[in-house]
């Protein structure tokens, strides 16, 4: 029970600071657009493909879609959840707060916890509302009920916690929202992109090999959300996926940061 | 019974984040509060009261010492069920209403939502914030959020609670008010530990007192004790002559103030009698006598301004 109120207090949170008001605007435009695209498709584009290419072009028009809307979802669940996640743990911290917190009932262990879980069911939700929504007009308009893309939800969800252990862990650290964003927007958006293509971009440039593998230290340590997006793109276009290798080594990580947090804030004055 | 008991608590803080210079916040602190009694800690600031608190409520961690309260450990969280805490410069989320505050701290000290709403009415109303309920708290004054704060650190019953400076920003009504509060809270056998610099107002409220400086405790015991310990008395009687005068200064050391005032300080009962009689045999009449009562205030500038 107690569980349950701390879990929800962090949605009060993220409603009050009106940040995810803004994520549903944008979400809400999306799917108008796409609303508005399909219509328009529909009476030129893909009436005509329809006919000229058949039930298979509808297929891969519907499929490129999909994958146009991952990506987009990916930028904007990124962006959008970090900065209004990363704050969540320097407010708890804010003096005058945290004491009367850690006076009630409740083990440490608990808060983090109910952090975490709240910030993920938050963006499970929201993913569900986005993607949820495009699905139903794409599947209804073209009568073709693409059950994988709707995975993408649990998928980018999972890359999402990943990072989000980060933050949490960050902000533990350094109670500051700000590092919290900048780190793990940098390591998103910089860091993870560099080490997934690392054959392409350093490898190429250095062929050291005590440097090479410091690199691919690094890539098989830190969390993948890149490569979390690859599996999921070929998830939803049917190729095949390579390995499932960083999934796993995401949610270890996760699960590493997560009992970091939680050993850390067990021991900390406040 | 002793509600908290620490045996030789002692705390530590790092001055600066990885440096080696230590403060001593609480130094060897034993003490015992008794149950049922308001009992205040008193101190200059940075003297180690709030981290004292803090410590019994787990939200610190001692260097060394041992804690019982309720007669166990805290290590076990079980504890915190009976207890109540009103922090010093508490922070409630500010996007909450009164209301909101009282529902979420009530939830987590183990309530019922049931209970939660009935109290809520009920310490609303005690502290006087029944018409700000719905009121968000970002537009609540400081007294305001002092009162809430207030009607949150009772909600759960508590048998013991915990008070940092609970009159801060409240004014003088308000201050009455809550101590009409905690002397009904301890006509109901709540245990109540209060830091503050108040002194006239401990006094007024608190059965027994620790006063603590630099983290050391240097007294302690029963508010009458520790007022009443004068031997001074302040005697107002006719006119007195030169002759009488001449002879309080040399046979009875006394202070003279005026023709109709003076001091006399003796702690032996049998010296006190026979100033009497001398003065009576002079036909000066005795108008009164009042043994002078040290205020806490004295005597706290006193100690500590000699530590200083
Ligand atoms: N988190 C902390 N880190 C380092 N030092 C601290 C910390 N908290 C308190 N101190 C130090 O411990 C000492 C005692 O502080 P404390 O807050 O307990 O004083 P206090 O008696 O409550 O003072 P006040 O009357 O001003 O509230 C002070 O010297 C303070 O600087
Ligand atoms: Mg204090």
């Amino acid at each position: 029970m107690i569980f349950l109120t701390l879990l929800f207090s962090t949605f009060r949170e993220a409603i009050a600071k009106k940040i995810f008001i803004g994520f549903f605007a944008i979400a809400t435009l999306i799917i108008l657009v796409f609303l508005f695209l399909i219509n328009v498709d529909s009476i030129e584009g893909m009436v005509n493909m329809m006919e000229s290419s058949g039930e298979e072009g509808v297929r891969q028009l519907v499929i490129q879609f999909e994958v146009a809307m991952i990506n987009i979802s990916y930028l904007l669940v990124i962006t959008f959840c970090f900065i209004s996640v990363s704050s969540f743990i320097p407010s708890m911290l804010e003096k005058g707060n945290i004491d009367l917190l850690l006076s009630k009932p409740v083990t440490r262990a608990q808060i983090i916890l109910a952090k975490f879980l709240g910030g993920v069911l938050l963006i499970f939700l929201s993913l569900l509302y986005l993607i949820g929504f495009v699905w139903l007009i794409l599947s209804s308009k073209s009568g073709f009920w693409h059950v994988p893309f709707l995975y993408s939800i649990l998928w980018l969800t999972l890359s999402f916690a990943v990072i989000y252990s980060l933050i949490i862990f960050i902000g533990l650290i350094s109670q500051s929202s700000i590092l919290s964003i900048i780190l793990s927007l940098f390591l998103v958006f910089i860091v993870c992109p560099v080490l997934y293509f690392r054959e392409e971009t350093i490898f190429s440039l250095v062929s050291n090999n005590v440097v090479q593998f410091i690199i691919n230290f690094f890539y098989y340590i830190l969390p993948k959300p890149t490569d979390i997006n690859q599996i999921t793109t070929d998830i939803i276009t049917g190729n095949p996926v390579k390995s499932y290798m960083p999934v796993f080594s995401s949610v270890l990580f996760m699960l590493a940061a997560l009992s970091a947090s939680i050993f850390y804030f067990k021991k900390k004055d406040y | 019974m002793n509600v908290v008991t620490t045996k030789n608590l002692s705390k530590e803080y790092s001055a600066k984040s990885f440096s080696k210079e230590k403060i001593l916040a609480l130094s060897n602190f034993s003490f015992e509060v008794q149950s049922g009694e308001i009992f205040g800690l008193l101190g200059p600031n940075g003297a180690g009261k709030t981290t004292l608190i803090k410590i019994l409520l787990g939200i610190t961690f001692p260097t060394s010492g041992d804690i019982k309260i309720f007669d166990k450990d805290i290590s076990n969280q079980s504890y915190k069920k009976k207890v109540g805490y009103l922090p010093e410069s508490h922070k409630f989320p500010n996007y909450l209403t009164g209301e909101q505050v009282l529902h979420f701290f009530g939830k987590l000290s183990g309530l019922s939502s049931n209970d939660v709403k009935k109290k809520s009415d009920e310490y609303l109303k005690l502290v006087d914030m029944e018409k700000w309920r719905k009121t968000k708290i970002k537009k609540y004054s400081k007294g305001m959020l002092q009162r809430l704060g207030l009607a949150q650190a009772m909600l759960n019953q508590p048998e013991l609670i915990f008070l940092d400076e609970p009159t801060d920003g409240v004014d003088p009504i308000g201050r009455k008010e809550i101590r009409d509060i905690l002397n009904n809270l301890k006509q109901q056998g709540t245990t109540i530990f209060l830091n503050s610099h108040l002194l006239s107002e401990v006094e007024l409220i608190c059965d027994r007192v620790a006063i603590l400086n630099k983290g050391v405790l240097i007294k302690s015991g029963r508010v009458d004790d520790i007022t009443a310990t004068s031997d001074n008395y302040i005697f107002t009687t006719t006119d007195l002559d030169e002759s009488v005068i001449n002879k309080l200064l040399v046979s009875f050391k006394c202070t003279i103030k005026s023709k109709n005032e003076f001091y006399f300080n003796s702690d032996s009962v049998e010296e006190l009698n026979k100033l009497i009689d001398f003065i009576r045999q002079n036909n000066i009449m005795i108008q009164g006598i009042a043994r002078e009562k040290n205020t806490l205030e004295d005597m706290f500038i006193n100690l500590i301004g000699s530590k200083n």
